[in-house]
């Protein structure tokens, strides 16, 4: 483990703007795009509105919280975090402690204070790969020591985040426990041995569960099925296609009404688009690519490697979760049922995600400059 | 175990930047494809799920006869429309909705309970009558509607029924006129489109688009509803005097081609045309049929050799012996033992077949034939209404001695009426063969002006005007001194041609004792305004002789559309050369030991009843030379053996 003196400065306020600009951005869009459907709901336009506002107020003061922590305090706790985070994973499995929504058992505790033990997966196996691999970083070009391990902890996370189940979330889990195995060094022949494998693996996904052909084809030719698996990708295309440029202005979508389900959770960023058009869409990836080059800034100058593991498994966790949100929306991959970061209405996670924010924002605190 | 260093981490830090960065500019590129390249098609599609549609129907435009009266027209008669979402008791309304439409009250349940922003009752629910509208007003039932709507009426019932055919259920054009003009007849829908959300409700606060009907446009024909009334009535008094299995009747003018009026029976009544068998309002006979003509073919071949100059009229002669050898076939004249020694021109006036067929030979098969090809036979006339018959000629490898001779009389051709008319047409105006058309002009509803006319369309010059000349003076003494003395009318000079027309049956033979009769006749003589063709399939009651039968119906006809076209009636002092209105007496022919149908063609000029049952004449009365006034009885006593074989 690497030894350097850590100096305290400010924080990165470029990535502070940024977040808070999404944070706002965010806000306007689940009251242009949910008004309609919360006024038919819950007889009140405001509904989600009130309650973005508040889980994003929470999420602002855990944010500032969390970044005066010292980030050293989550190398300490890792093993605690990640087991009570597999704890969460097997109670929600539980029938009758895990509630079912949206056709997947993710969600636990009580009404509006459910929260997702995946979500708290993610963060939990970041910190927690962050702490293994700076520790162990000699051992991960060895396939049985490091490698190995690592791989098998991630897949546990993503097996039993598959039983609820919930891809889009285990894809995002993946993707980003892959990345950090592979900034610390593990070697490329390893990374393609297991590419091979998961290629079979994903042939033998397909075969156990046809229906997961019919998403992806469905996403090839969304209107040979328009009311079935092509219904959502349809909807989607018809908030951002009429767009154009400009977009038809603040407040003025149609597919709100009623047409495009849930505008203000998943699709968000179709409303965008078709309220704001592509200066309104690129203006959100922008800030997302900003996102991604202030996290990345922070992780190229962490004191450690503990931190720098940990600032970019934070970094690639949001991007990641970002780019295959929009993707989804633009119709670029298969619908796999993810939010877009500090955009769409989420409640606890929201929070939580402004969370890791801090634990990116604390750790530009210490880096060299 | 080897060092990872700090630079390799960095390294790897990078990459996953730059992929990072790239898939970013992926992504803003799709959303660029998506918002520009394909934004317009998704927009088209995306309006069509936005907005709802409430159509605005067009007014469907008139049907008028060529001096604007109107022959088909539209009268208001509502449709139902159901928003099911508005239906506050489904059960209930589709019980009250079933009682007033006489509907299964399932079925309408069915209809009513649809996952639709609107649905229709058909075809129960659509242009309802008074009484039904009245009734559904009364209930006032939340979420039914009346909308206005309007079916097609026919002021004249069943007259022209064939010609003017009938539109359907949703006004389009299924027949006649209405299919064929369709397109412009039924213009194009309006629509009033509003914004809607997904669950079909109004959207205010964005503006409603209207886009108005634009109503069908008013079609003028050169149907003169006069001349068809007085065909109607004609074809009604024949029906009902013969009980025939089908009569027609064409009136057409020469000049043009413009068909005056066109009828059919059976006919039926175009409102109903549910309830009709299609059999009937699929045959506009007068252009459907397709028979022998007979003796109106005549005119053809006359025409033809009139034109080659191989006869004069007045100058050469021929001995009809009753009948002529052809390539070993024996053809007989239909009058038993001939006509004896004639000029040419009593060789038409008496319908003599080896006359015509000397004429047929004189000409030879190519001649012969060219000239009825010309005359527009063996291919459709290209009238405008559907369902045209082309009529079929002998092949020209076919043709023989035989087929040659029969075909100068008219026998072995098949041929539609519609042809025949335009052929004789042609062969009195003048020469010119005229396309027949009923279509005149378009009207534009509103401003009452004609936005389109429809020229005469001239085919070919088939003859020259000064054998034209010569066809009309013929066949205007045809009916002066010859076969076609009951359609003879005082004051216009008529002139016209038998024709008695042997069906084929079902074995290819002959039919005994049926026969389709006819008579085409023209007027007046010096300058034809007129062309009209009458044909009765089977009369009964009578002898079927095409002067009996369908001359005197032509000669009403001519007489009473003549005046109503107010056409000038020629004065007597012109046709002083003309002796019939005064003819004598007349010699009643031998008629004993020929056979009824020998008596076919024959000269009409009295009134000839039968008794007794069998093809052969025994008796008659008044007896062989005595002197009768023109048109008293004759009586005929049949049997089934011929006495002389007794």
């Amino acid at each position: 483990m690497q030894k350097t003196v850590k100096t305290y400065h400010k924080p990165d306020y470029i990535l502070l703007g940024v977040i808070i600009s999404l944070l706002i951005i965010g806000i306007v869009m689940v009251y242009s795009s949910s008004y309609i459907w919360s006024e038919y709901k819950f007889g009140d336009s405001f509904y989600y509105l009130k309650r973005q506002l508040l889980f994003a107020t929470a999420g602002i003061f855990s944010m500032f919280f969390v970044m005066f922590i010292p980030y050293s305090t989550w190398m300490r706790y890792a093993k605690v975090i990640l087991l009570s985070c597999f704890i969460l994973l097997f109670l929600v499995l539980i029938p009758g402690v895990g509630m079912v929504r949206g056709g997947a058992q993710s969600w636990i505790g009580v009404g509006a204070f459910s929260v997702q033990p995946s979500e708290f997966m993610k963060l939990g196996l970041i910190i927690f790969l962050a702490t293994f691999l700076s520790k162990n970083q000699k051992k991960i070009t060895s396939f049985k020591e490091g490698f190995f391990p690592s791989i098998i902890l991630i897949f546990t996370a993503f097996g039993l985040i598959m039983l609820q189940p919930d891809l889009g979330t285990g894809m995002v889990l993946v993707l980003t426990s892959m990345i950090m195995v592979f900034v610390t060094g593990a070697r490329l022949s390893h990374f393609f041995g297991l590419a091979t494998l998961g290629l079979i693996g994903f042939v033998g996904l397909i075969i156990s569960a046809p229906y997961r052909i019919s998403r992806i084809t469905a996403f090839l030719n969304p209107w040979e099925d328009p009311l079935g698996d092509g219904f959502q990708i349809i909807q989607s295309l018809y908030a951002i296609g009429p767009g154009g440029l400009l977009g038809l202005g603040l407040g003025e979508s149609l597919q709100k009404y009623f047409y495009l389900p849930e505008p203000q959770t998943d699709f968000i960023f179709a409303i965008l688009g078709e309220e704001l058009g592509f200066i309104g869409g690129s203006v959100v990836i922008c800030l997302f690519t900003l996102m991604l080059w202030r996290g990345i800034k922070i992780s190229l100058e962490a004191p450690d490697l503990f931190a720098r593991l940990l600032g970019l498994g934070v970094v690639s966790m949001l991007s990641i979760q970002a780019m295959i949100n929009i993707s989804v929306v633009i119709g670029l991959i298969p619908v796999t049922g993810i939010t877009l970061p500090f955009l769409s209405y989420g409640g606890s996670s929201l929070t939580l995600t402004l969370c890791s924010v801090g634990i990116l924002l604390n750790i530009s605190r210490y880096t060299r400059i | 175990m080897k060092r990872v260093s700090t630079v390799t981490v960095k390294k790897r830090i990078v990459t996953v930047f730059l992929f990072g960065l790239i898939f970013f500019v992926i992504i803003n590129v799709r959303l660029g494809y998506v918002q520009f390249v394909i934004g317009d098609e998704l927009m088209a599609k995306a309006s069509d799920l936005w907005t709802r549609d409430i159509v605005f129907e067009s007014e469907r435009g008139l049907i008028l006869d060529s001096e604007g009266e109107v022959l088909a027209e539209n009268v208001s008669a509502p449709s139902i429309v159901v928003i099911p979402r508005q239906i506050k008791d489904p059960q209930e309304t589709s019980e009250k909705l079933s009682k007033i439409l006489q509907v299964e009250t399932k079925k309408v349940y069915e209809n009513i309970t649809q996952n639709k922003s609107s649905v229709t009752i058909r075809p129960a629910g659509i242009k309802i009558s008074e009484e039904q509208e009245i009734a559904i007003r009364g209930l006032d039932m939340a979420g039914v509607y009346l909308a206005k709507d309007s079916k097609r009426h026919y002021p004249n019932g069943d007259d022209l029924s064939h010609v003017l055919g009938f539109a359907g259920i949703d006004n389009q054009g299924l027949m006649g006129l209405e299919l064929f003009y369709d397109e412009k007849l039924s213009g194009e829908k309006g629509r009033l489109s509003f914004y809607s959300d997904a669950k079909g409700r109004r959207l205010d606060s964005l503006a409603d688009v209207y886009y108005p009907p634009k109503d069908g446009l008013n079609l003028k024909t050169t149907i003169n509803n006069k001349v068809q009334t007085i065909m109607e009535r004609e074809l009604d008094l024949a029906v009902a005097k013969y009980n025939p299995d089908g009569a027609l009747a064409i009136a057409v003018n020469p000049k043009t081609g413009g068909v005056l009026g066109m009828s059919t029976r059976p006919n039926f009544n175009p409102e109903n045309y549910q309830q009709v068998d299609a059999k009937i309002f699929d045959r506009n006979l007068p252009i459907w049929s397709t028979y022998e003509p007979g003796s109106t073919f005549k005119i053809i071949t006359l025409a033809a050799a009139l034109e080659e100059g191989i006869v004069d009229l007045e100058e050469d002669e021929y001995n009809d012996s009753g009948s002529i050898k052809v390539g070993g076939a024996k053809l007989r004249c239909w009058k038993s033992g001939g006509h004896g020694h004639q000029t040419y021109l009593e060789v038409v006036q008496n319908s003599c077949n080896p006359g015509f067929v000397t004429l047929g030979q004189k000409l030879g098969e190519e001649k012969l034939f060219s000239y009825i090809r010309n005359f527009g036979f063996g291919m459709k006339t290209g009238i405008d209404l559907q369902g045209e018959g082309n009529g079929i000629l002998f092949k020209p490898e076919n043709v023989g001695p035989v087929e040659l001779a029969t075909t100068s009389f008219g026998q072995g051709v098949s041929v539609t009426p519609i042809q025949q008319v335009m052929a004789v047409a042609a062969a009195i105006n003048g020469g010119n063969l005229y396309q027949p058309h009923i279509a005149q002009e378009w009207i534009d509803p509103r401003t009452e002006k004609t936005v389109e006319t429809y020229e005469p369309v001239l085919k070919e010059k088939v003859i020259s005007p000064a054998t034209s000349k010569e066809i009309r003076h013929a066949l205007e003494s045809v009916v002066a001194k010859g076969t076609g003395r009951p359609a003879y009318v005082d004051g216009y000079r008529v002139g016209g041609k038998t024709g008695t027309a042997q069906k084929v049956g079902p074995n290819g033979r002959y039919l005994e004792n049926n026969h389709i009769v006819s008579f085409i006749g023209f007027a007046p003589a010096d300058d034809p305004e007129i062309v009209v063709y009458v044909a009765v399939d089977n009369p009964k009651g009578t002898v079927q002789f095409g002067g009996v039968v369908a001359a005197p119906i032509v000669g009403t006809i001519i007489d009473d559309s003549l005046r109503a076209m107010e056409v000038k009636p020629r004065s007597s002092g012109l046709e002083k050369e003309y002796q019939w209105p005064q003819e004598p007496k007349i010699e009643v022919p031998d008629l004993i030991g020929l056979t009824k149908d020998e008596l076919t063609e024959y000269m009409t000029n009295l009134s000839i009843e039968s008794s007794g049952k069998g093809d052969y004449i025994i008796d008659q009365a008044p007896k062989p030379g005595t002197k009768v006034e023109q048109g008293s009885k004759m009586r005929i006593y049949l049997s089934e053996n011929d006495r002389e074989n007794e």
